[in-house]
C-alpha cells in the first residue's frame, strides 16, 4: 500500500495510484501558526488590520462589517493613509505551539502543511467592500495596483518568517475568486491584477522548500485554470461541480489536479444522510476518475458545518475506494 | 451618433465621469428627460443579458450601474414627481439568518436600474419586516428575497407565505445559490431569477403584468 504522499504523487503525476486521495488526508494542516486570523463564533471583533468582523450566533461563518464608519479603507485614492500593515509576529514563544506541531509530523507520510488566508483578492474587498474593490479595479487602476503590490509585499514577509520557522512543504492558501457560477473579474482583469502578485508569492514558496501549492476558492473558476497553473498552483481545492470537473480533467490533467466536485452545499446541513454524500460522492469519483483528481468537500478545511459531514464522507470516499479500485 | 446613442453607449461602457455631461447635452438638444432615462434603461437590459450570459462580469455591471445612477442625478430635478417614469417601488432583503449581501446589492440595483425606486432592507430581514415594509411605503409592485445558504431556504419560504399572505396583489420574486425555479414554485414565489441581470428582467415582466 502507498504512503499517502506516494499515492498523492501517483495521482497527481498520472501514475498507478492504489486508492482515492481521501480529502485533505496528505495535508498535516499547522493551524497554530500565528497568523492574525481570528474564528470567534457568537462576536464582533476588529482583526490585525482594523478589519471588523462579526459572526452571529446560528451562522455558518464570519463577514467583515462595512458600513461606511468601519470601513478601513475609505478611498482607494488615499490608501496609504488608512491601510497598516500589521506587524507580523517572529518571537518564539508565539511560533512554538507550530514549531513543535512541524516537528512532530511524519514527513514521509503526510506533508507539513501552513495555512494561508485571505488572499491578495480578498484582502481588497475586506479592506473597502466587494463593490468599491471591484469599482475601483476601474476607475483607480493605479492605485489598486499600488495596493496589491504592498498586500504582495506584506504576504512575502510572512512567507520569509513561515519558512525560517516550520519549513513546510505544502501551502494551503485561501483566496475566493468567483461565485458559484462565475469567476468575479474578468480573466483579463484577473491576468493584469492577480496573476502577477500570486507568481510571486507562489514562486517564493517553491523556491525556498515547498513542494505542493494548494489553493482554494469553492467557486466556479474554470476560466482562471491557465493562470493557477501559471502562477504554480498543484492542486485547486474546492472546484465545485459547475466547473464541469471532467472536462478541467481533460483539459488539464497533468499540470494541475483538482481536489473537489462534492459540493458541500449539497450535502452539508442539518439534515445530511450518508446516503446523499455517497450518491454525490460516487457520481465524482466516476467521472472525474482516478487521475488528477481528489473527491472532497468544496470546504476549506477539514471540517464540516454540521458535525458528522467531513468523516461521512472519509467513510465514504474510503468505500469508494474499494468499490472502483 | 445622437447625444442619447451616447448616453446609451458610456452607460453600457460605465463612464460615470462622462454620462452626466452627455445627458445635459441631450437635455439642451432638447431630448426629454422621460426619454432619456429610457435610453439609460435599456443600455443597462443589454448589461444585464450581457452578465447573465458570461460575456461580462461584476465590475463592469457595477461602473455601468453607476454610470447610470449619476446619469438619473441630473435628470431627477426635471422628473420630480412624475410617477409615470417608475415601474414601482420594489422591498428587497435578505431572509431572516442569512448575510449575504454582494448578491443582494447587485440585483438591488439592476432592478433599480430597470426603473424601479428600491427599498433596501439590507440582510438577516425577518419576514414580518418585509410586510411591514410594503404597508409603509407607497405603490409597492415587488418584493425580492434572496436566501444564499441552504440552512436559510426555510426562511425564505416562510417570507414568500407570510408576504403572499399579508399582501396578495404585492408579486415576490426570489433567488439564491440554492433556489431553484422548481423551489422557487413549491413556496409559493411569482418568479425566480438566476442571477442579477435576469431579475430586472423578471422584475419588469412580473410588476407590469
Amino acid at each position: 500500500m502507498l504512503t499517502k504522499k506516494q499515492n498523492l504523487m501517483e495521482v497527481m503525476k498520472g501514475g498507478t495510484p492504489d486508492r482515492f486521495v481521501n480529502q485533505y488526508e496528505f495535508m498535516n494542516l499547522i493551524m497554530e501558526v500565528p497568523l492574525g486570523v481570528e474564528f470567534n463564533y457568537g462576536q464582533t471583533w476588529k482583526d490585525h488590520w482594523g478589519i471588523t468582523w462579526r459572526w452571529p450566533e446560528g451562522q455558518l461563518g464570519m463577514f467583515p462589517v462595512h458600513d461606511q464608519d468601519l470601513k478601513v479603507l475609505k478611498d482607494i485614492t488615499e490608501w496609504q493613509k488608512y491601510v497598516k500593515l500589521p506587524e507580523i509576529t517572529t518571537s518564539d514563544e508565539a511560533w512554538a505551539a507550530a514549531i513543535d506541531h512541524a516537528n512532530s509530523v511524519d514527513r514521509n507520510e503526510e506533508y507539513v502543511t501552513a495555512f494561508f488566508a485571505p488572499g491578495i483578492f480578498e484582502m481588497t474587498h475586506h479592506l473597502m467592500s466587494m463593490e468599491d474593490a471591484l469599482m475601483a479595479l476601474y476607475e483607480e487602476p493605479e492605485a489598486m495596483h499600488a495596493l496589491i503590490d504592498a498586500l504582495t509585499e506584506y504576504e512575502l514577509s510572512f512567507a520569509k518568517v513561515l519558512i525560517e520557522k516550520i519549513h513546510p512543504e505544502c501551502i494551503f492558501h485561501h483566496d475566493d475568486w468567483g461565485s458559484q457560477k462565475s469567476s468575479f473579474v474578468s480573466p483579463e482583469m484577473f491576468e493584469e491584477f492577480f496573476l502577477p502578485a500570486y507568481k510571486k508569492i507562489y514562486g517564493f514558496y517553491k523556491a525556498n522548500g515547498v513542494e505542493l501549492i494548494v489553493h482554494h476558492s469553492d467557486s466556479y473558476a474554470a476560466n482562471l485554470v491557465p493562470f493557477m497553473i501559471e502562477m504554480g498552483i498543484d492542486i485547486w481545492q474546492g472546484v465545485m461541480t459547475t466547473n464541469n470537473v471532467p472536462e478541467l480533467i481533460k483539459q488539464y490533467g497533468g499540470k494541475i489536479t483538482f481536489m473537489g466536485d462534492i459540493d458541500s452545499g449539497r450535502v452539508d446541513f442539518p439534515g445530511w444522510t450518508r446516503e446523499k454524500i455517497y450518491e454525490d460522492a460516487k457520481k465524482a469519483c466516476e467521472e472525474c476518475g482516478k487521475l488528477y483528481f481528489i473527491p472532497c468537500l468544496s470546504q476549506g478545511l477539514n471540517i464540516s458545518s454540521f458535525p458528522g459531514v467531513y468523516e461521512a464522507t472519509s467513510e465514504v470516499i474510503d468505500q469508494l475506494s474499494k468499490e472502483m479500485f | 451618433m445622437s447625444k442619447i446613442e451616447e448616453v446609451k453607449a458610456k452607460v453600457e461602457s460605465g463612464k460615470s465621469k462622462l454620462v452626466p455631461g452627455l445627458v445635459q447635452e441631450a437635455l439642451d438638444e432638447g431630448s426629454a428627460p422621460g426619454e432619456i432615462l429610457q435610453a439609460m434603461v435599456d443600455s443597462m437590459s443589454v448589461v444585464g443579458d450581457k452578465f447573465s450570459s458570461g460575456e461580462i462580469f461584476v465590475p463592469e455591471m457595477l461602473i455601468a450601474a453607476k454610470a447610470m445612477s449619476k446619469g438619473v442625478e441630473v435628470l431627477k430635478p426635471l422628473m420630480a414627481g412624475d410617477g409615470s417614469a417608475s415601474l414601482g417601488t420594489c422591498i428587497i432583503g435578505t431572509v431572516a439568518g442569512d448575510l449575504h449581501d454582494i448578491g443582494k446589492n447587485l440585483v438591488s440595483m439592476m432592478i433599480e436600474s430597470a426603473g424601479f425606486d428600491m427599498v433596501d432592507l439590507g440582510v438577516d430581514v425577518p419576514a414580518d419586516s418585509f410586510v411591514q415594509a410594503v404597508k409603509d411605503h407607497n405603490n409597492v409592485k415587488l418584493v425580492a428575497c434572496s436566501g444564499l445558504l441552504t440552512t436559510t431556504m426555510p426562511a425564505l419560504k416562510e417570507a414568500v407565505a407570510t408576504i403572499k399572505a399579508a399582501c396578495p396583489d404585492v408579486k415576490v420574486i426570489v433567488g439564491g445559490a440554492p433556489v431553484t425555479p422548481e423551489y422557487a414554485t413549491e413556496v409559493g414565489a411569482d418568479g425566480y431569477a438566476p442571477d442579477a441581470g435576469s431579475a430586472a428582467v423578471k422584475a419588469k415582466e412580473l410588476a407590469t403584468a
